[in-house]
């Protein structure tokens, strides 16, 4: 009994916090996304979200790029985790280094090297303009491609580790054995190693798509007012146009889509912890 | 024995490897570049050599305001949440409170639950509890999504730590709080450490919570750079940006030499 209470006075001030700073803020703003103006219950600002199809737009937006981005950096990190799992692990560890590197270097950052690589005159579309393909004021900021790449760039570390987390525990000699079988190079990276890997590309592909969904700086950066995702419709009623209740149902929506692709994340991940 | 793989393959292998890095590195070189071009607008390659726009940092308030308020943060939220994580970590690897598991999940879930949704319902909370937000505002939020890092790594190290160490020391009469401060507590420091690194590292670069806790008089170094990039970028953002990154790569080299990087990557 004393050591529950022990426990419990180490933990206090973490589950306090988490109570307090999380689950609290969270509940409010579950609980403000249904009050009217005159604080009466209603559902009016899910209806004004879902009905208007601007905002429809907006969600449409923000899911096929999140998609497309997802795709992007599953069909990347997967070759990538599989190379750094088989290469010297002095070289992994370099990788690692350099993958990490950007990813704990600030959003804004990156996406500020983005905005000088695709602006107008950037080394990107300039190298386009020489080669011919575009004409010379040619710029791909405020673009969807902006925000694939801008994101492709940010998110593609979390899904890569993710997946070498997996890869490296798979056995070499399932492989060694599928080729001593006769099977080929590509065979046995089709057959024996993609479905090992599987649970890894799925869990850094959900995590990938959750926070591609609710992602902020880098899509208004890079997309600029005319495209906008769901996180700048967010931050554009909580912040300018003072309509807190409509921000929290917004949020309330993406909070959903988020928990739905996050319930099959935490099985799978929980299952390879244990 | 056939050979493991073909050599166009491995050239292949490297090349891809190589266009993934330059790819993933790119936006950290093009701003390292402009930051020292000596050229006033902002253009990569970069023109000449010149520091002056980091020295023009220094000339600039709102910078040098930002900068004091993210050191201030930063430090503040690696203190606290080094500190609140370490009770956390210990009670969870001791399973013996109930529904620790459901509890490691409440703490480890603002890892997984993206930052924008818990920051406008903080903004919410606080506005309709306690008033305008404020510099403590952003502390309890940064805590919130560092607590989680903290305790990661002090689970890792403890998960390899000795159990019987303790039960050595209550069998040779050390008191519960002895046991805590001169077995347990030793033993999670590389952990702590890490996780230290890593809350100072997530509260210095965050910028979700940051923004929409943000008022004129609470800008941290990321928002003042946002403003910049929204309105008119210069080669000072640049420089600004710069030293955000060499930050960072002095605590990677830093987590790296003592600690040792590896055992703390999530895979």
């Amino acid at each position: 009994m004393r050591d529950r209470v022990e426990d419990l006075a180490l933990a206090g001030p973490g589950i306090l916090l988490l109570a307090l700073a999380f689950v609290l803020p969270i509940a409010e703003m579950l609980g403000l996304s249904i009050l009217g103006t005159h604080r009466e219950l209603t559902l009016e600002h899910f209806i004004r979200f879902l009905s208007d199809p601007y905002y429809l737009g907006i969600v449409w937006r923000t899911i096929y790029l999140s998609l497309l981005i997802t795709a992007i950096c599953a069909a990347i990190g997967f070759p990538l985790a599989y190379v750094m799992a088989r290469i010297r692990p002095a070289l992994r560890l370099w990788l690692i280094v350099l993958i990490i590197l950007p990813l704990m270097t600030s959003v804004v950052v990156r996406t500020f090297g983005w905005m000088v690589l695709l602006g107008r005159g950037g080394l990107i579309p300039f190298t386009l303009w020489k080669l011919g393909f575009v004409g010379r004021n040619f710029t791909l900021m405020h673009t969807e491609a902006a925000i694939v790449i801008g994101m492709v760039q940010v998110l593609l570390p979390f899904t890569t580790l993710s997946i070498l987390g997996v890869v490296m525990k798979i056995d070499r000699r399932l492989e060694e054995a599928s080729r001593t079988m006769g099977a080929g190079f590509f065979a046995t990276l089709r057959i024996v190693i993609l479905p090992l890997a599987m649970p890894g590309i799925l869990a850094g592909s959900l995590l990938a798509f959750t926070l591609s969904v609710s992602s902020f700086v880098t899509p208004s950066l890079l997309g600029g007012v005319r495209l906008p995702v769901v996180a700048a419709s967010i931050y554009d009623a909580a912040t300018k146009t003072l309509e807190w209740n409509f921000a929290a149902a917004q949020s309330v929506i993406l909070l959903v889509g988020v928990l739905l692709a996050l319930t099959p994340y935490i099985k799978l991940s929980g299952r390879r912890h244990g | 024995m056939v050979k493991a793989v073909p050599n166009t393959l491995r050239v292949f292998a490297s090349l891809f490897v190589a266009l993934t890095l330059v790819f993933i590195l790119a936006p950290l070189v093009v701003v390292a570049g402009v930051s020292v071009s000596e050229s006033q607008f902002i253009a990569f390659p970069p023109s000449g050599f010149s520091l002056r726009w980091f020295a023009a940092i220094f000339d600039s308030n709102a910078y040098v305001q930002a900068l004091i308020t993210s050191l201030k943060l930063a430090t503040l939220v690696t203190v606290t949440a080094t500190i609140v994580g370490a009770g956390a970590a210990i009670a969870l690897h001791r399973r013996r409170l109930p529904g620790t598991s459901l509890l490691a999940g409440l703490f480890l879930s603002p890892l997984i639950l993206p930052s924008i949704i818990f920051a406008i319902g903080l903004l919410m909370l606080w506005s309709a509890t306690i008033g305008p937000v404020s510099f403590w505002a952003l502390w309890i939020g940064h805590m919130v999504i560092a607590l989680p890092y903290v305790i990661r790594t002090t689970l890792a190290v403890l998960a390899d730590s000795d159990p019987f160490l303790e039960e050595a020391a209550r069998t040779m009469g050390a008191s519960r709080w002895q046991r805590i401060l001169y077995v347990v507590l030793p033993q999670c420091v590389p952990g702590l450490a890490a996780g230290a690194f890593f809350a100072f590292n997530i509260s210095f670069d965050e910028a979700v919570v940051a923004l929409f806790l943000r008022t004129p008089d609470l800008v941290t170094l990321p928002i003042q750079i946002y403003n910049q990039l929204e309105f008119s970028p210069d080669p000072t953002v640049a420089a600004v940006s710069t030293l955000m990154m060499g930050l960072t790569v002095f605590l990677i080299a830093t987590l790296d030499r003592f600690l040792g990087i590896q055992r703390f990557v999530g895979t």
